[in-house]
């Protein structure tokens, strides 16, 4: 019965928070817009799938930034003011506490996505395209994916809340790892690709063993599973025809279900079992 | 059944010891006193009855529920003011009781208890402007949401002013009469006097002592000191009067006008006697019990 008061609460505090809104508009703003450009921008039917490629670098630049918002500091933030005190000596178990604060966090991440993604897929279909069932379908399957990937960043920003005892320390390392696996990881790459080739370790292209490292990075993962489920372009290093297999999709798939049930599952029972 | 059974508990994080085998039980209805100087384990041992704090060592059972284990349930019957708490800043006091009341899934008037710890004023303000005592006040309000069986109180009257305090001990004595169990820690002697049916006192983590404030007061010493005032009283006569039974020690003060005795509770009449019988003129005499401070100071080794 407890997690749904503590939902509510959660629901409404981060509702009052402004910066938590701007970013939810801004989101939804910008799926809009790629839902009314790219049809304009493609002379081909836009019905294809290839809208979702063209929204990658949109939702993987935004999408993860909402979610550690949301997420970060849901726990370090009333444990260091001692609100989590008064929420624990309440008949609510700490799996409820988690629980409550994701679902009415979460309805932001859920709203944003599906408000956005369902617009833009309207915008794109009307009015030159057409609308199968098959089409709805995958369409579907790619909002599903898309709101996973989100939650990839909700879980690491509430492992972030669950192992950190300060929200300065929280704040630097939740927007570290945003700033990690978004901003930075294509320049860390090719860092390590410039490194390995002056020590004569790689020649070139770097080897399949060495992308495999590099994709396991979650908003890769994402980029690549949009590519091969949604948009059908089996190409580039890891989805051609002559690139490994651990390299393709299916691999891929496992991954960033690992991502999503792992630091979720790692923050929540590292709140179970500390001392307040 | 007893309220909260506290078994053989032991907590130490790394070499530091916070509690060291503690070891006692509240029984259903009572008031009791955890008393101790800061730093002694009061909270970490409410820490433990919430389940914040996982002890090294013992189990404590509220109503038969393991806290560490069926937390939940313990909890439920439960009232709570923690230390180290703070509000909602957004929520107003209505909605912060009205979390509480969703959360224990019972449905009270706001107002009522907002009248009980004087803060109908302040029903619809948003908590976030509130001044510490009225923070205090809110959350002994939301503590008392759904006649809890056990009221746990930690150190309740921080930051409330003589007024509040005395309003504190008003609300703990109600709920004592409705029933309730009341355990609260305090470092401040005055309270626990005046409201406790039994104390503890911890002292660096150990149970120093636990008894009726009169028991512990007899086990301090004799219990009552005698003041006397006289005249024509003469040195050799105090040892008389220190061979009575139950007379721990005399002595002269006020430049031998007064005649101080410490003894205990029967032997006060026969002291008197004794320095009327020794040609002593008695004009007045007043007994003064032994303070807690007094005997606080003994358990703990005046190291306050």
């Amino acid at each position: 019965m407890t997690w749904q008061a503590i939902a509510r609460k959660d629901y409404a505090q981060s509702r009052d928070s402004k910066l938590v809104r701007y970013l939810l508009y801004f989101f939804v703003a910008v799926c809009l817009l790629g839902g009314y450009i790219y049809p304009i921008t493609v002379e081909a039917d836009p019905t294809k799938g290839e809208f979702t490629g063209f929204m990658t670098g949109s939702i993987t630049l935004l999408l993860p930034l909402l979610a550690i918002l949301l997420s970060y500091n849901s726990i370090v933030g009333e444990r260091e003011s001692g609100q989590l005190n008064l929420l624990l000596s309440l008949p609510n178990k700490r799996r409820e506490v988690v629980f409550g604060k994701l679902v009415g966090r979460g309805l932001f991440l859920l709203a944003g996505v599906v408000v956005g993604l369902v617009g833009a897929g309207a915008l794109v279909v009307y009015p030159f395209g057409s609308i199968t069932v098959s089409s709805t379908l995958s369409y579907a399957g790619y909002i599903l994916l898309t709101l996973a990937f989100g939650g990839i960043f909700y879980g690491i920003g509430l492992a972030v809340s669950t192992f950190t005892t300060s929200k300065r320390l929280a704040t630097m390392t939740g927007f570290g790892a945003y700033f990690l696996f978004v901003l930075v990881w294509d320049g860390v790459r090719q860092g390590i690709n410039i490194g390995l080739e002056r020590l004569g370790v790689i020649n070139g292209t770097p080897p399949d063993w060495l992308l495999f490292v590099y994709g396991i990075e979650p908003t890769m993962l994402y980029d690549r599973l949009v590519a091969a489920f949604f948009e059908e372009d089996m190409t580039g290093a890891y989805l051609s025809a002559d690139a490994s297999w651990y390299l393709g999709e299916w691999v891929a798939l496992a991954l960033f279900l690992t991502w999503v049930v792992v630091p979720l599952a790692l923050g929540y029972w590292r709140f179970e079992v500390t001392d307040l | 059944m007893a309220a909260i059974e506290v078994e053989n508990i032991s907590k130490r994080y790394g070499t530091v010891t916070a509690l060291d085998r503690v070891d006692f039980t509240v029984e259903e209805g009572e008031v009791f006193g955890f008393l101790g100087p800061n730093g002694a384990g009061k909270s970490t041992m409410i820490n433990i009855f919430l389940d914040f704090v996982r002890p090294t060592d013992g189990h404590v059972r509220i109503f038969g529920h393991d806290c560490q284990t069926e937390g939940k349930q313990a909890r439920e019957r439960m009232g709570v003011l923690p230390e180290g708490y703070h509000v909602y800043e957004r929520l107003t006091a209505r909605q912060h009781l009205e979390f509480v009341m969703d959360s224990k899934g019972v449905a009270e008037e706001p107002m009522e208890l907002l009248g009980r710890v004087g803060l109908r004023d302040a029903a619809d303000r948003q908590a976030g402007g509130f001044s510490k005592g009225m923070a205090q006040r809110l959350v002994l309000a939301m503590a008392l949401i759904g006649d809890p069986d056990l009221i746990v109180l930690d150190e309740p009257t921080t930051g409330l002013d003589p007024n509040g305090a005395r309003e504190m001990r008003n609300i703990i004595l109600q709920e004592a009469d409705r029933g309730a169990t009341v355990f609260f820690s305090s470092h401040i002697l005055e309270q626990v006097e005046a409201v406790c049916d039994r104390v503890g006192i911890l002292h660096q983590g150990e149970l120093a002592a636990i008894d009726t404030i009169e028991g512990l007061r007899e086990s301090v010493g004799g219990g009552t000191k005698l003041q006397i005032q006289v005249e024509g009283v003469q040195n050799g006569m105090l040892d008389d009067i220190e061979t009575l039974e139950g007379v721990e020690k005399a002595w002269l003060s006020q430049e031998g006008t007064q005649v101080e005795v410490t003894c205990s509770n029967d032997a006060k009449l026969d002291v008197v006697v004794a320095l009327n019988d020794a040609g002593v003129e008695v004009n007045n005499f007043r007994t003064e019990e032994a303070s807690l401070e007094d005997m606080f100071a003994e358990y703990t080794g005046g190291s306050r």
